[in-house]
C-alpha cells in the first residue's frame, strides 16, 4: 500500500487517475454486489482534483495521499447519510465525522462512500440490511459475510484501497476472511470510538480492511491513539515502525483443539497447511490447552445482547430517525421502532431487555461481565507461554444467500472462532489464506493486549503463503 | 411519621459533565448549548469525566462529614422520554457516604447529568440543560415533621450557598420527597421544586395519609406526583408497576478513581461553613448566638458584617443589621443582595452609633434609603443631624403653646407630647425625643 501512496505523491499516477480507476470498478460491479449505500463520487472527485494541485505544486504530503476509502455505514462521516443499514435511520445525516474517519482523511485518503452492513451490525452474512444484501464478489450467489459485509466487499473487488469497519464479535475478520483480504480488529481502546455507532460498547472496535497487510499497518498507525472524545482511549503504538523491523523467527504460536471444535473439513485442512507455513518461516508451533469455543461464545451473548439493548434505547424517533405515530408517548415510540427495526435488531432488543432486567436476583448482564474476567485471566496465562494464538477465522466457506437467515443458532455459528478476541479484547487479524475452489479461506491470529503492532507485523511474513 | 429526602442540586461548572458544553442553560438560546455528544446523536461517545463537577460534589460530601469511596462507576438508567436524548440517564454510584447534617443523617450523595426540558404544551424540547452535572443527596428518613424537614432544607440550601456550588440560584432544589406515617407504608413524592412547595406537598400528603388510615383504607407503597398548580399529589405508579431501569455500569465511562490527595487537599481548603463562622462570630465580635445566626443564615450580610466590624462596636452593628435592616427589608420582601447602596447602610449606623443623628433620623434614613429616596447617603445624614441648640426650640414651643402648657400644668399629662411632636417638627425629627422629653418636663415642673 505504501508504494501505491509513493506513486500518488510522485505524480506517477494522479490521486484523480487513481481515483477514476475504482471508479470504473465500481460502475462495473456495485449494480451487481451492493456493497455501497451511499456513494459521494463527486465529492471523491473535487477531493482528488484537489489532491492533484497539491501533486503539481510539490506539496503532496500525508501518510494516506490519494488512498481511496470506503467507510462502514455505522461511523459517522461528516454530511453524510448514517443509516446503520436500518429504515430507522434511512435519511439521518451525520453532522461530525468519527475521529478514525478524520484522521484518515487528514492524511489524504478520499472518502468515495459509505458501506453495506448488517442492520446496525447484527448479523454474520451482510444480509439484514434495509438495503438488501450485500453479494460475494467472489460467487455472488452467496454472502460476503458480516457485519462489515460492504467494506470487505469493497477492499475485495478493487472498488477502494482500504475500508473501515467495525468489529463487536467478528464483524471484520468474518467477512475479510469470507471475501479473503486483510482485516484488523485491534485491542479494544487503541482506537477512537467516537463516530462509530454502538452494538455492545465493551465490544466494539473500529479497524481496517486492506488487501495487504501494509494497509493495515498504514491505516492503524494514522488511526490508533488517545483523542480526548473516548474516554476509554489511552494508549498508542507505531505501527510502521515494528513492522519494517519485525523478525518471525522463534516467535512462539499457540493453538489448540478448543478452536476446532466444530470446524467443518475443508476449513481445518487449510488450517492445517497454515500451521506448517507458520513453522516454514521460523515461528514455533506451541499445542495448548485453549478455552473450548462452544462454551466461549454463549457468554458473548449475555454482554452483546444486553450492551444492546442499552445501545438502541436512543433510536425512538423522538429527536431524530423515523418518526413514530400514536396517541401517547408509548405508542409514538413504539411505532417508530417497530417500523424502523428489522427481525434481527427486534430479536436482540427483546433478549437484551430481559437479560438486562433487575426483576432478577443478579441481570445476567452482570454475570456475563463476572465470568468474562474469568476468560481474560485464563488468556492471559496463555500468552504467558506463547506470543501467538491461531485458529480458523470461521468454522465454515461462505455459505449461499438466505441459507442461514432464518436460523439464528446456525448463523451465530459463524461467530465461535472471533468472539474470544472481542470478549478479551486483545488485537486479532484474518489472514486471507488459499481458497477452497473460487471461496477464499482465512486464517486468524491474536495477539497480546496493545501488541497489535508485532501481530500485524507476522501477519505479513504469512501474505501470499496460502 | 418520617420524612426523607432525595435532593437534586445542579452543580456550578463551567463545563458539562461528559462534553465541554457551557452550562448557563437558563440564559442560552434554545438548543444553542449542544453537540452531538449531550444530544445523544448516533456515534457520540462521553468525553473524559469533567473534573471540577467531581471536585464540587467532593467538597457538599466532605462538608456533611462524609466518607469518600475511593472509586465510582457510572451506571446507565434506562427509560424513555422525549428529554432524554439517548434513552438512558447516567448516575453514579455513590461517591460518599454516611454524613450528617443537624439531627438528620445522610446516606449517600452521587453524580449524575441533568436530562434536557420538555415542554409538554408545545411538544419541544431544550437540549441546553441536558448533560449538566448534578448531585443527588439521600437522606435517611430522620425528620419528624415538616418544621423539622425545612429547617433542614433551609440548612443544607445555606450549606450549599457557602460552599459556592450552587449553578443556577433561581433553581436550587429538585426534591423527591418521602413520607411514611405509623400504620402506612413508605409514599415518594416526585417533582417538588422550592422548599415552600416541599412543605405544601408534605402537609397536603400528611392530610391525605392520615384520612386513608382513620377510614381503615391504609396507605400503599407507591410514587406520587405533587401538581404544582393544584396544589395535589397524584399517584404515578403503585410498586407493583415499578419501572425496571436496567441499571448497567456504562462501557463507555473508564471507573473513577477517586485521588485521595485530592479528597485531602479539598478537605484542607474547604471554606468556613455556616455553623463555624456563627461559632467564631460569637467568640470574635462577642454578638449573641440568635444574632450571629442571623448574620450567617444571608452569607453576604455575614460577609458584610465582618467588613465593617472594626470600624464600629460590633455589636451595635450586628444589632444593626440583624434587626433594623432585617426588619425592613422583610417588611419589603427583600433580601440583603437588594440593597442600593451597603455603605450607605453602614454610614447611617454609624451615625447613630457616634449620636451624630438620633434613632428616629436613622430609622427614616434607612427607609428612605431602601426606597431609592437618596442619592448622596452622607448629605442626607448631614441635614438630620442632631441639632445643637434644642433648649432654645423646647424654649420657643413652650412660648408658642400657652395653652397646651396650661393643660399640662392642670395635669393633663399627655399634653406633653403635643409639645414633643412640636419640638421634633421643627428640628425635623434630628432631635432626641426623650431628650426633648424630659427637657419639656424639667421647663414645666
Amino acid at each position: 500500500m505504501r508504494e501505491l501512496v509513493k506513486e500518488l505523491k510522485s505524480g506517477e499516477l494522479l490521486p484523480s487517475e487513481h481515483l477514476e480507476e475504482v471508479i470504473e470498478k465500481i460502475e462495473e460491479r456495485e449494480p451487481r454486489l451492493n456493497a455501497f449505500i451511499s456513494l459521494d463520487v463527486e465529492g471523491a472527485r473535487e477531493r482528488a482534483k484537489e489532491l492533484d494541485k497539491l501533486v503539481r505544486s510539490g506539496r503532496a504530503s500525508g501518510l494516506l495521499f490519494g488512498l481511496v476509502l470506503a467507510v462502514k455505514d455505522n461511523i459517522a462521516v461528516e454530511g453524510m447519510r448514517l443509516t446503520c443499514a436500518s429504515r430507522m435511520l434511512e435519511n439521518y445525516v451525520s453532522p461530525f465525522s468519527a475521529t478514525a474517519v478524520e484522521r484518515l482523511v487528514r492524511e489524504g485518503a478520499i472518502v468515495i462512500g459509505k458501506t453495506n452492513m448488517d442492520e446496525f451490525a447484527c448479523g454474520s452474512s451482510g444480509e439484514t440490511s434495509y438495503f438488501g444484501p450485500t453479494r460475494n464478489p467472489w460467487d455472488e450467489e452467496r454472502v460476503p459475510g458480516g457485519s462489515s459485509s460492504g467494506s470487505a466487499v469493497a477492499v475485495a473487488a478493487g472498488m477502494s484501497d482500504l475500508s473501515l469497519g467495525s468489529d463487536t464479535g467478528g464483524s471484520i475478520r468474518n467477512p475479510a476472511s469470507f471475501t479473503g483480504v486483510f482485516g484488523f480488529k485491534p485491542t479494544y481502546n487503541l482506537v477512537s470510538r467516537y463516530g462509530l455507532v454502538d452494538l455492545a460498547m465493551s465490544l466494539d472496535v473500529i479497524g481496517p480492511f486492506s488487501p495487504d497487510a501494509d494497509g493495515i499497518a498504514l491505516s492503524m498507525e494514522v488511526m490508533a491513539g488517545p483523542d480526548g472524545r473516548d474516554a476509554g482511549v489511552q494508549r498508542s503504538l507505531s505501527f510502521l515502525e515494528t513492522f519494517d523491523a519485525f523478525d518471525p523467527e522463534g516467535v512462539r504460536v499457540g493453538w489448540g483443539e478448543g478452536f476446532l471444535e466444530g470446524v467443518e473439513e475443508p476449513v481445518r485442512r487449510h488450517f492445517e497447511r497454515f500451521l506448517n507455513v507458520l513453522d516454514s518461516i521460523g515461528a514455533e508451533l506451541v499445542e495448548l490447552r485453549v478455552p473450548p469455543m462452544e462454551k466461549v461464545w454463549p457468554l458473548y451473548y449475555l454482554i452483546m445482547y444486553p450492551e444492546f439493548a442499552s445501545a438502541m434505547q436512543r433510536y425512538n424517533g423522538l429527536t431524530y430517525g423515523l418518526r413514530g405515530e400514536g396517541s401517547n408517548l408509548y405508542e409514538v415510540i413504539a411505532d417508530a421502532r417497530g417500523k424502523g427495526f428489522g427481525r434481527e435488531v427486534k430479536r436482540r432488543i427483546i433478549l437484551g431487555t430481559y437479560l438486562s432486567m433487575e426483576r432478577y436476583e443478579k441481570s445476567f448482564h452482570e454475570r456475563g461481565v463476572k465470568l468474562r474476567r474469568g476468560l481474560r485471566a485464563e488468556v492471559k496465562k496463555l500468552f504467558e507461554e506463547v506470543d501467538f494464538l491461531t485458529s480458523p477465522t470461521v468454522p465454515f466457506l461462505p455459505f449461499r444467500l438466505g441459507e442461514r437467515l432464518d436460523d439464528p443458532v446456525k448463523m451465530y455459528a459463524a461467530d465461535a472462532l472471533t468472539v474470544l478476541a472481542n470478549l478479551t479484547g486483545i488485537p486479532a487479524i484474518n489472514v486471507p489464506f488459499g481458497r477452497e475452489g473460487r471461496l477464499p479461506v482465512g486464517m486468524q491470529l491474536m495477539g497480546r493486549w496493545f501488541e497489535d503492532d508485532r501481530l500485524v507485523a507476522m501477519a505479513r511474513f504469512l501474505e501470499g503463503r496460502g | 411519621m418520617r420524612i426523607g429526602f432525595e435532593i437534586h442540586v445542579q452543580l456550578k461548572t463551567e463545563s458539562k459533565l461528559f462534553c465541554p458544553c457551557p452550562t448557563n442553560y437558563w440564559e442560552a438560546e434554545p438548543n444553542s448549548n449542544v453537540c452531538p455528544v449531550c444530544l445523544g446523536l448516533p456515534g457520540s461517545k462521553p468525553h473524559p469525566v469533567n473534573e471540577e463537577s467531581i471536585r464540587k460534589a467532593l467538597m457538599v460530601a466532605l462538608s456533611l462529614g462524609m466518607e469518600v469511596k475511593p472509586k465510582i462507576l457510572f451506571l446507565r438508567k434506562h427509560y424513555f422520554y422525549p428529554d432524554l436524548p439517548s434513552g438512558y440517564q447516567r448516575t453514579s454510584t455513590p461517591l460518599a457516604v454516611n454524613g450528617r447534617l443537624g439531627k438528620v443523617r445522610i446516606r449517600e450523595i452521587h453524580v449524575e447529568e441533568d436530562p434536557g426540558r420538555y415542554d409538554l404544551k408545545e411538544g419541544l424540547v431544550d437540549f441546553n440543560r441536558s448533560g449538566v452535572s448534578l448531585i443527588e443527596i439521600v437522606t435517611e428518613p430522620d425528620m419528624t415533621s415538616v418544621e423539622e424537614a425545612e429547617t433542614f432544607l433551609k440548612d443544607l440550601h445555606l450549606l450549599l450557598t457557602y460552599l459556592g456550588v450552587i449553578l443556577n440560584p433561581s433553581v436550587v432544589f429538585r426534591v423527591d420527597a418521602n413520607i411514611s406515617l405509623e400504620g402506612g407504608e413508605r409514599v415518594e413524592i416526585k417533582n417538588i421544586n422550592s422548599i415552600e412547595s416541599v412543605k405544601k406537598a408534605l402537609r397536603y400528603e400528611i392530610l391525605r395519609q392520615k384520612r386513608l388510615l382513620e377510614s381503615g383504607r391504609g396507605v400503599k407503597r407507591e410514587t406520587r406526583h405533587w401538581d404544582e398548580a393544584r396544589g395535589v399529589t397524584v399517584s404515578l405508579r403503585v410498586k407493583e408497576t415499578e419501572e425496571d431501569y436496567r441499571y448497567m455500569p456504562d462501557p463507555d465511562i473508564p471507573p473513577v478513581s477517586i485521588d485521595p490527595s485530592l479528597v485531602e487537599e479539598l478537605r484542607s481548603s474547604l471554606p468556613e461553613l455556616p455553623w463555624e463562622r456563627k461559632e467564631r462570630f460569637v467568640r470574635e465580635y462577642g454578638v449573641d448566638r440568635t444574632v450571629a445566626d442571623a448574620l450567617v443564615r444571608d452569607k453576604a450580610l455575614g460577609e458584610f458584617f465582618e467588613e465593617k466590624a472594626g470600624e464600629i462596636s460590633p455589636k451595635f452593628w450586628a444589632e444593626f443589621l440583624t434587626s433594623r435592616l432585617k426588619g425592613e427589608l422583610n417588611y419589603r420582601g427583600l433580601d440583603f443582595s437588594a440593597v442600593p447602596s451597603k455603605e450607605g447602610v453602614f454610614l447611617i449606623a454609624k451615625a447613630w452609633h457616634d449620636g451624630r443623628i438620633t434613632k428616629e433620623a436613622a430609622v427614616e434614613l434607612l427607609r428612605k434609603l431602601l426606597d431609592g429616596e437618596i442619592g448622596d447617603v452622607s448629605a442626607e445624614i448631614e441635614k438630620f443631624s442632631v441639632v445643637e441648640n434644642v433648649e432654645d426650640v423646647v424654649r420657643e414651643v413652650v412660648e408658642a403653646f400657652p395653652e397646651v402648657v396650661e393643660d399640662y400644668r392642670k395635669g393633663k399629662k399627655a399634653a406633653i407630647n403635643r409639645l414633643v411632636g412640636e419640638v421634633m417638627k421643627r428640628t425635623r425629627g434630628r432631635a432626641d425625643a426623650r431628650r426633648v422629653r424630659e427637657l419639656l418636663e424639667k421647663l414645666l415642673s
